[in-house]
């Protein structure tokens, strides 16, 4: 008895609650309230090729992005015309990495960064959904909705700014082939980064 | 996050440079070390970057799981030495609210093995120096890096073992995951869920009642999922969920296998590599010859047929064995040659019950749906006519009415065709009635075959189904044991009067089942059908043998009337707890995010898998987990208590279950304070003594929380 016990109990139950968006699957659907308090939806952005970018400014690996080489608010500029770039932040509340949302503003300011929105996912459940992992972690959907990218923000898994320069942004060459009518090349990938602080 | 930025500044750019001394970054020590006191010129030498991290704080494996970033070398070395990949010691787990990660607490050692020139004479010296990074975390993450250097010094032979590491050095060898010998591997990829099928040689057996699989590719594995052990024979399965999509190229799978004891001849190896050719879908495991081994069919068997012999002694069997008894005793004067056939009637009755059982559950299983014992009761409409079943037994049993069968039997005069029919729906009877009692033996049982082929859940619902009717048989064939049985007489009729008292004590727990599913008006909807259906038994009783059609059709239209307002139309939405009462646990709603939120913080947590419906909870929960002393000590020990109901089907409560290996309440669960640790199952009969004897045993870790953690 005990023995089929033992085996009946085969792990500990910290089991996955996260969903997983799948490329080539209508991407998950959400609705959060931006930095400003704005209501945002993917609906709204029908017809639009959505980027969207997990973010907490205290990850190492956020600020490989940002404070260090201005990469992320350099991107979100270069393609702040053809698409349409959110940020988006999972923090819970309660772990010590979790910023106001004035807070949030002022980093954004302080970075030159200018996504379309910010968006506030306290709660976690829009990074469940798209089972977000890391900071950064990205995903682009297409025109229709349609998940095309999720994964990696590139391939050079460090926290040295250095590595941008030749590291293989997953991100642009998604958005490229797109442009180009081209399926995308590598349309997963795996993450890297601190964890999302759900 | 500004109160933060000197720390990260300052980690990221503490570059201290050891020469012997290990380098202090603020959550780890790491220096470089070498295994022995001399190297051999030309040959090898061992060399480790040791960490040693900051309590609660951890590094990464090669594959980080979820989140994190593997721990690198970067060598710099004199020319013509040559320095080899880092040989990974096997990870732990390192649960992360929903997210998983791998990696190492504590003290790590990663071994290198450094290829040496032959041109070196002894006392020569080889300088070795190495940029160590890594990422090291707990909530938060820092990426740390060190400076380090190490000198060598050649011998004429490569000297001794350094005293000073030679501890860390051997355990860090057998925490190394052991080529696994003449061990046959192959995984079966179905959907996103991965079977990795492990085969011992000949004459060697698998011991190991847990197995973590730490996969080498990223991105793969869903690495918080939990992973299923099952045996083959000597060996084993292990199920594996795969992340979505599943990648085209998966040809094989390759990673690390950790065991909860030695691999059988690896002494002090609980580590293996392993390498699975994918393919499709597994063969039906082997059932194991060995009763000795947990989870072998024929032990699963064994509980069966014991948890089918205890179902008789179930309170919602026991009516039923009642009036069978009954009817032995009415019999015993007739011929032993009926006897027997009757007895083994009943248990063909019950055998076909338990066959149609499980080929519902293998046909609902086949088609994804999640199926539990007794899901039965968690029908509404099911409830309200097994309320009705038994009100009306109740009334027969009482003599309201009596069936002309009955009559017959009761005169002896009984034809053999209707006593035929009248063992064999009995044996029908007492199954439908026992799907909602689990003896303690059977939800093991039960849950083994879940994961089991079809034709081992057949092999265990029909042990069930022997155990069941054994004690009936056994009265059928050995009349000696009836006449331990009161002979026949006038006693007979107050016997059978006196069993609708259950009976009607079945109604009035069905009718409380019934108001936790579908509330107050449900109830009094049952109870205005019981009356209409009561009003018609006693019509039936009264001018059924008139002979009028109108008398006959009056009763059969009263008690359809009545069941037609005893159905229930609509549910409860469940999930509310009520209020905690003075001196009763503060539950809480379990949910697997909840579990894991509260494991996270290290807190402990007790999670009461339960229904409404199910009696042996309710009785638990009175006597055991509601008492005086068992409330103080959860409230003393910090212990959260989460309450699963399942009274209305809740398909995460039953997925959870299976993870358990059940799917029948009750089911309780105790959660240590150490993350690590697996989770404890407790008995299904809950004593006080038992449940304050686990309190008592968790670990001194857990009685410094001073509150539950609520949130």
């Amino acid at each position: 008895m005990k023995q089929l016990l033992a085996l009946a109990v085969f792990a500990a139950l910290p089991a996955s609650a996260l969903a997983n968006a799948v490329v080539g699957q209508p991407a998950p659907a959400f609705t959060e309230k931006d930095l400003s308090g704005k209501t945002v939806s993917l609906a709204d952005y029908k017809g639009k090729v959505v980027v969207v970018e997990w973010n907490n400014p205290n990850c190492p690996f956020v600020e490989k992005h940002y404070t260090k080489s201005g990469n992320l608010p350099a991107l979100q500029k270069k393609y702040g015309q053809d698409v349409v770039w959110l940020a988006v932040n999972s923090t819970n509340p309660s772990h010590q990495d979790y910023m106001s949302n004035e807070k949030l503003s002022g980093y954004m300011k302080a970075n030159n960064a200018a996504p379309a929105a910010y968006l506030v996912d306290a709660d976690g459940s829009m990074g469940r959904a798209y089972g977000a992992k890391t900071t950064p972690h990205m995903y682009v959907i297409d025109r229709d909705g349609k998940l095309l990218y999720n994964g990696a923000i590139d391939d050079k898994r460090g926290t040295n700014p250095d590595e941008i320069k030749t590291a293989k942004n997953y991100v642009v060459s998604a958005l490229g082939e797109l442009k180009d009518g081209k399926p995308v090349s590598t349309p997963t990938s795996a993450p890297y980064g601190c964890s999302v602080k759900y | 996050m500004f109160r933060r930025l000197p720390t990260i500044l300052a980690a990221q750019f503490l570059c201290a440079v050891a020469l012997a001394a290990p380098v202090k970054t603020p959550h780890v020590e790491a220096e470089l070390i070498a295994e022995r006191t001399a190297f051999e010129p030309g040959r090898t030498a061992t060399v480790a970057l040791r960490l040693k991290i900051a309590d609660h704080w951890h590094t990464y494996w090669k594959n980080p799981g979820d989140s994190g970033l593997p721990t690198r070398i970067k060598w710099t070395l004199p020319e013509s030495v040559g320095a080899g990949e880092i040989q990974w010691p096997h990870p732990g787990k390192l649960p992360l609210g929903p997210l998983m990660n791998y990696g190492y607490s504590g003290e790590v050692l990663h071994l290198v093995e450094i290829a040496t020139p032959a041109t070196l004479r002894p006392g020569d010296t080889l300088p070795l120096k190495a940029r160590a990074e890594w990422l090291v975390c707990k909530d938060v993450c820092i990426p740390e890096s060190a400076e380090l250097e190490l000198v060598l010094t050649a011998g004429a032979d490569n000297g001794q073992p350094d005293p000073r590491w030679a501890d860390a050095f051997r355990q860090a060898r057998e925490a190394l995951p052991a080529p696994l010998a003449n061990w046959s591997a192959e995984a079966g990829l179905n959907g996103r869920d991965l079977t990795i099928r492990l085969q011992p040689p000949a004459g060697t057996r698998a011991p190991a009642s847990s197995l973590t699989f730490f996969p080498e590719r990223e991105n793969l594995v869903e690495a918080a999922a939990p992973q299923l052990l099952t045996r083959d024979g000597e060996g084993y399965r292990l199920a594996v969920k795969l992340m979505e999509p599943v990648p085209q190229d998966l040809g094989a799978i390759t990673g690390v296998l950790v065991a909860d004891r030695d691999w059988p001849g690896l002494a002090s190896r609980k580590a293996v590599q392993v390498s699975a050719k994918v393919g499709g879908a597994l063969p039906p495991a082997k059932a194991n010859a060995d009763a000795e081994l947990g989870g072998s069919l024929l032990l699963a068997l064994v509980f069966a047929l014991v948890g089918g012999a205890i179902l008789n002694l179930m309170p919602c069997v026991f009516p039923v064995l009642g009036i069978k008894v009954m009817g032995f005793i009415e019999h015993a004067h007739g011929e032993r040659r009926l006897r027997r056939m009757q007895g083994l009637l009943f248990a063909a009755g019950v055998l076909v019950s338990f066959w149609v059982l499980a080929g519902v559950m293998l046909a609902l299983r086949a088609g994804g749906a999640q199926l539990g014992w007794g899901f039965q009761r968690q029908s509404p409409a099911f409830v309200a006519c097994l309320a009705a079943l038994f009100f009306v037994l109740a009334l027969n049993l009482l003599g309201v009415f009596e069936m002309g069968l009955r009559v017959q039997s009761l005169a002896g005069n009984v034809s053999v065709r209707n006593m035929r029919f009248d063992a064999f729906s009995s044996g029908v009877l007492a199954c439908l009635v026992a799907t909602p009692c689990t003896a303690p033996f059977m939800g093991a049982a039960v849950g083994f075959t879940l994961a089991q082929p079809a034709w081992a859940s057949v092999l265990v619902f029909t042990a069930l189904a022997i155990g069941m009717a054994l004690p009936v048989v056994l009265l059928s064939y050995f009349p000696h044991a009836l006449a331990l049985l009161p002979r026949p007489g006038k006693w007979m009729e107050t016997f059978k009067q006196a069993m609708a008292f259950p009976l009607l004590a079945t109604v009035i727990w069905l009718a409380w089942v019934l108001g936790a599913q579908a509330g107050n008006d449900a109830v009094l909807a049952l109870f205005a059908g019981l009356l209409l259906i009561g009003i018609a038994a006693w019509i039936y009783g009264r001018w059924a043998h008139s002979g009028s059609l109108w008398r006959q059709a009056a009763p059969a239209l009263l008690a359809v009337a009545g069941l037609a307002v005893a159905w229930p139309t609509h549910l409860v939405a469940p999930g509310a707890i009520a209020a905690p009462r003075a001196g009763e646990l503060p539950w809480q709603p379990w949910s697997r995010e909840k579990v894991a939120e509260l494991r996270a913080k290290g807190a402990p947590v007790f999670v009461d898998f339960t229904a409404a419906w199910c009696i042996t909870c309710q009785v638990n929960k009175r006597l055991a987990l509601n008492d005086a002393a068992v409330v103080k000590r959860f409230a003393e020990l910090g212990v959260t208590p989460l309450k699963a109901d399942w009274t209305n089907m809740d398909p995460k409560i039953t997925e959870a279950l299976a993870e358990f290996g059940r799917n029948a309440v009750p089911v309780y669960v105790l959660y240590s304070a150490d993350k690590n640790a697996a989770p404890k199952l407790l008995p299904e009969v809950l004593t006080s003594s038992i449940v304050l004897d686990e309190l008592n045993r968790l670990p001194k870790a857990s009685v410094a929380v001073a509150n539950p953690v609520t949130r």
